[in-house]
């Protein structure tokens, strides 16, 4: 037993470089209080645990008694969390709202570290009670993050919301867990699926089961009609972890979701084609998720074309693109879920990007309203057009990498014969369309109404946005690494 | 589901005594309020001021730090229990548990929220 | 076949990312050089019409091309995707693979030519001219892009490169409007192009075809290999003919298409968008953009869903005879210059819509002859607009009149454009129409006829805004109202002379032409399994 954990250490290498981050993190900020030094090592930090979890690159084992799981998949998302999360620290060096001196940062870092650490524990959950703890371990660090500038009362707002709204889904979905638990004896979702394969479970509390917990995950991804705390939490909430919220968390869960789904209510028996699945009997969760995914996607766009604050208008574009992400799941085949992975990584380029220019701009105006964005084509150019091709990426036009993203989601609707849920997916991308154009046609039709001077941004922002601007251009011309990696990592330990 | 059915007589019983008492009362006892009656009773004397006061939040600072580290315990006892059983092993695990919680209570500490001024 | 290279790199790319090269040029440039920037920009489009130039003269003519990879000259085939396939998902290929034939040669000259004209008319563009100049070439490349793209992907892909160097074009440089006009013009061909992307889709999941290098199947976007039938593979979305889902792929291509063109109902864009588009951007509105629509359908749905093509033959024909007549009836009731000759688009694209339908070598013909006829009418019309709004800042019909005596060299050149767009012999625009018209008559007869309504329409209203324009007494307002000046003419005389030459010696145009709609029309009937029903 003891040889095992030992020997199973070396599985959570990267988590342990993180739980150690967070302590350093914490320590370096009490005796140096120095915000640069605390931020270095936690980038350091999280550079070590990238480091690690590269070595895991092409493992695929159970750890710790099934409580984890190490394959190509954990290990893919866990990579985009962690380059998320290194985006997101980079955002917060140069943001004036979290270097607010009245503001302790040291704690912001450790909790960015914490919040990291819940998520990779997430992508690699294979036992019930592994996933409801590092949800919650995810969730309450992103509570006090969300009010972290709690002088302002939208953060506190957005904070409050977020923990009632997150209680009542975690519940829902403890509530769900215990069901399931009861109705199969195991909380390792393998033995779950081996019960309902070999004994088979009462339907209707199976599907009450089911649909309590995908409320736990649809909470985490945002998905309608748990959608709620996502639009006040996203606008109240600093920018830096609102870009972490809509991208990590949302991959965190996505990561779950999809292994949740695959492991347990998938019959592991099935011998059709490879890369095709069947359902287990009792339990057709797939028409669950094409409702949720058309209607996550359609109000997430119908209701952003109304928004005025930018922020706002991005977390109901988050919405809808996780809702466009869902499409994947409905495929029930390695190449849906393949699409979700390349997405993924796209929507992590131009997420990020599309919210590193709002915290830009309201770094130096103070104003996240779409008005302010009038006349920057002129006053600050360079922002603008990576601005307008981020937005464009995010529409999903060629030759951005939003496009490649659509294009492998609708490619996977299609091959498995899904056409009008594929048209539906395409009309909402011109509806999406839309109000997108808003932002770029505020930069460059409009004329400005107050100061006409050029904005200045230091060289380490350029760099970033750089940073984040090459990959969302040029995976849209080249993406067969991309999607050679993504297609290699849909492998998931124990399942076909 | 057969099996269920006296759990489920027991909490019928529970439920419908409760509801049964709480009705008798209302209807069958003699109601004569006056304001001594009505007022909210406190050690006998009349109240002299809102009961609705706001505490200190050192109070809720000291509570909730000394749950978190109270918990601590809770763990110590099996583990020593199984001192012999579970050897270097068990006690190098522990002192990794101790020292994270150690860098907490240094946390804390620093931060002065242990400071009663 | 042919083989040009300039340092190892084909005619066809040249022609098509010279602009691009142009545009790191102009945007390296510094920000107040406008005039710099003005003729940075005509030398380059100036080379691309070198090369079209150099296309012409050695194109292969009677070379039928469309569906035969040996017919498509000047083909260029380099491998641009290539992923491994995986236990459960076909290798993946994409080629970037360009080549022209006779559809296509014709719409690559006009776009050269256009785009060069649409520069030397942008010379009076004063807002922001390195933005200005950058995205119209950007756009130049995306236009060429399309016309030379072989396979589907790389269409697509220049098919929307196209949209946001438009948007801004209209949003930015266009007039009181033109945020609304942009918007909808956006909107509208991004809803097209969606559902033109999910028809590629199924295409490419249904079309197989054998690797040569590695003797593996492999799907493919070749748009020549999804015009044969034998590359669908069984039991695939889109195999058989006459199927469900091939006519709801038809009609999903058709939409796209047809939003470009525009055929009624999918125009009201049109209107917007070219009224509120300085002139230099409704010239490449009208001239290319518009053809593109058509070519979509010559070159892509016709010959891949030849049985849809046929089966919708009836209403296709009867969408150009609305077009025709609608779009005239329209164009006769407006009151402002530039949605009059926006409507007459209308109506002439109606006539290449009908030719198209005939579905017999003259109506292709003619088709394909009124595109590039049209394409150099519509451009004299709005340039002819756009010198008189640029001096008297009006372009209410009304607001004109005895201009005749005021400006005679502007109204020579004017009535040259305005009789060659009612189609009077001897002017290009008649030998196109009467093609188009012939053809047509032949297969559809009482739609023909009824269309034939439209020319009467299209002779009233053009000879109505003449005599609006030039004859009556001249307002006191427009007294010293000057000519028209050199550079306007540099971008007149050439349309006009290609105009008038066409007109009278059509054949270096039909001789490019004619084996390819021959080839075209005599595929898609063989191809179709349906025994020409419908008529």
């Amino acid at each position: 037993m003891i040889e095992q954990i030992l020997s199973n250490m070396w599985y959570i290498r990267p988590e342990i470089a993180l739980t150690i981050t967070c302590l350093a993190a914490i320590l370096a900020d009490v005796f140096f209080k120095r915000k640069a030094l605390v931020a270095g090592v936690v980038l350091g930090g999280l550079l070590a645990s990238g480091v690690l979890l590269m070595e895991q690159y092409g493992v695929s084992a159970p750890a710790f008694s099934h409580m984890l799981a190490v394959d190509p998949f954990s290990v893919y998302f866990r990579g985009v969390i962690l380059v998320t999360a290194m985006f997101v620290v980079l955002f917060s060096l140069s943001s004036v709202e979290i270097n607010n001196p009245r503001l302790r940062v040291g704690e912001y870092y450790a909790l960015i570290v914490a919040m990291t650490l819940g998520m990779t524990l997430m992508a690699g959950s294979s036992n019930m009670l592994m996933m409801y703890l590092s949800l919650e371990l995810t969730s309450l660090s992103s509570y006090i993050l969300a009010g972290f500038t709690k002088n302002a009362p939208a953060s506190a707002e957005a904070s409050l919301k977020y923990v009632i709204f997150g209680a009542l889904s975690s519940g829902l979905m403890l509530y769900g867990i215990s069901i399931l638990y009861g109705l199969t004896g195991s909380l390792d979702i393998y033995a779950i699926n081996h019960v309902l394969m070999t004994m088979g479970a009462n339907r209707l509390a199976l599907l009450i089961a089911g649909v309590l917990i995908m409320a736990g995950f649809g909470y985490k991804i945002s998905a309608v009609p748990f959608h709620f705390w996502t639009p006040d939490v996203y606008e109240g909430a600093p920018v830096t972890i609102t870009a972490f919220l809509s991208v990590a968390s949302k991959a965190a869960g996505f990561s779950m979701l999809m292994r949740f789904m695959k492991v347990t209510f998938i019959d592991s028996t099935f011998a059709g084609p490879v890369g095709t699945w069947a359902l287990i009997p009792g339990f057709e969760f797939t028409n669950i998720l094409i409702v949720l995914s058309v209607l996550t996607m359609t109000l997430g766009n119908l209701v952003a074309v109304w928004q005025k604050n930018v922020k706002r208008l991005l977390a109901y574009s988050s919405i809808a693109h996780a809702g466009y992400m869902l499409m994947g799941l409905v495929v029930l085949g390695n190449d849906g879920f393949a699409a979700v992975l390349i997405y993924f990584v796209i929507y992590m380029f131009m997420n990020l990007g599309a919210f590193f220019v709002v915290m830009l701009v309201s770094n130096k105006t103070g104003s996240e309203h779409i008005d302010t964005y009038k006349g920057l084509g002129s006053r600050a150019p360079l922002l603008s057009v990576a601005m307008a091709i981020f937005l464009v990426s995010l529409t999903g036009l060629p030759p951005t990498a939003g496009f490649i993203g659509k294009l492998y989601l609708f490619a996977a609707l299609i091959n498995a014969k899904m056409i009008w849920l594929a048209i539906v997916g395409a009309l909402n991308s011109v509806v999406s369309l839309y109000y997108y154009v808003l932002i770029f046609r505020n930069m460059f039709l409009r004329e400005g109404t107050g100061s006409t001077e050029p904005l200045k941004f230091a060289l380490s922002d350029n760099i970033i946005l750089f940073l984040l601007l090459i990959p969302t251009l040029v995976l849209g011309l080249y993406f067969t690494p991309l999607v050679q990696f993504a297609q290699y990592s849909v492998a998931m330990f124990g399942v076909r | 589901m057969a099996s269920y059915i006296p759990i489920f007589l027991m909490l019928a019983a529970a439920a419908g005594l409760g509801i049964i008492l709480l009705t008798l009362h209302q209807v069958l006892g003699p109601k004569h309020p006056t304001e001594e009656k009505l007022s909210t009773y406190e050690s006998g004397m009349s109240p002299i001021r809102t009961a609705r006061e706001r505490f200190s939040v050192k109070y809720y600072m000291v509570a909730v730090l000394f749950i978190l580290f109270d918990i601590e315990v809770v763990f110590l006892y099996p583990w020593a229990v199984n001192f012999r059983a579970l050897g270097v092993f068990g006690y190098v695990e522990m002192m990794i548990f101790i020292v994270i919680l150690l860098v907490g209570y240094y946390y804390i500490l620093r931060k002065g929220a242990l400071k009663w001024d | 076949m042919m083989e040009f290279k300039i340092l190892g790199i084909g005619i066809l790319t040249w022609i098509t990312f010279l602009p691009v090269l142009g545009m790191i040029v102009v945007l390296a440039l510094p920000k107040d050089s406008k005039s710099v920037t003005r003729w940075t920009s005509l030398a380059f489009t100036a080379l691309q019409l070198v090369l079209a130039g150099v296309i012409f003269m050695n194109f292969g003519r009677g070379i039928p091309g469309v569906n035969s990879l040996d017919g498509m000259q000047f083909k260029e085939l380099a491998t641009w995707i290539d992923i491994k396939s995986v236990s459960w998902f076909g290798r993946i290929h994409i080629d970037y693979f360009v080549g022209i034939d006779g559809i296509s040669t014709p719409m690559v000259l006009l776009t050269a030519l256009i785009s060069f004209i649409a520069v030397l008319s942008s010379w009076n563009i004063e807002k922001s001219v390195k933005g200005y100049f950058a995205l119209l070439l950007l756009l130049d490349t995306g236009m060429m892009g399309v016309f030379v793209s072989l396979d589907f992907f790389l269409f697509y892909v220049f098919w929307e490169v196209m949209l946001l160097p438009m948007y801004f074009l209209i949003g930015v440089w266009g007039g009181p409007r033109r945020e609304y006009a942009a918007i909808k013009f956006f909107i509208y061909t991004l809803l097209g192009s969606v559902l033109m992307l999910l028809v590629i889709l199924a295409l490419y999941f249904s079309v197989a075809i054998v690797d040569p290098a590695t003797g593996e199947k492999m799907h493919t976007f070749n748009m020549l290999a999804m015009m044969n039938p034998a590359n669908f593979e069984p039991g695939s979305i889109l195999a058989g003919l006459n199927t469900y889902w091939r006519y709801v792929a038809y009609v999903g291509l058709f939409i796209g298409f047809a939003i470009k063109v525009p055929i009624f109902p999918f125009h009201t864009w049109l209107p917007d968008a070219h009224v509120e588009a300085p002139t230099a951007i409704s010239v490449i509105l009208a001239g290319v953009l518009l053809k593109m629509g058509t070519y979509g359908l010559m070159r892509i749905a016709f010959p891949i869903f030849p049985d849809a093509a046929i089966y919708f033959l009836y209403p296709l024909a009867f969408v150009g005879f609305i077009n025709i007549v609608y779009g005239a009836l329209c164009a006769m009731a407006q009151k402002d210059f530039k949605k009059l000759i926006a409507y007459s688009s209308v109506s002439h694209m109606g006539v290449v819509i009908l030719g198209m339908a005939a579905m017999n070598t003259q109506g292709m013909v003619g088709a394909m002859f009124q595109m590039f006829n049209h394409g150099t009418i519509t451009a004299m019309l709005f340039l002819i607009v756009g010198v008189i709004y640029d001096r008297a800042h009006t372009r209410g019909l009304d607001d004109f009149g005895g201009l005749m005596n005021q400006m005679p060299k502007y109204s020579a050149i004017m009535v040259v454009a305005f009789f060659a767009a009612l189609g009077l012999p001897g002017l290009s625009g008649f030998v196109s129409e009467a093609f188009s018209f012939l053809g047509a008559f032949q297969t559809f007869r009482w739609v023909t006829i009824a269309s034939t309504l439209g020319i009467v329409l299209t002779a009233a209203y053009m000879l109505w805004t003449l005599q609006r324009v030039f004859l009556g007494t001249l307002p006191e307002k427009w007294k010293d109202l000057p000519d028209i000046n050199g550079r306007e003419m540099v971008a007149l005389i050439p349309l006009g002379i290609i105009v008038l030459v066409l007109g009278v010696y059509p054949s270096p145009m039909l001789d490019i032409m004619n084996s390819s709609a021959n080839a075209l029309v005599d595929f898609v009937k063989s191809g179709s399994g349906l025994a020409l029903l419908g008529r």
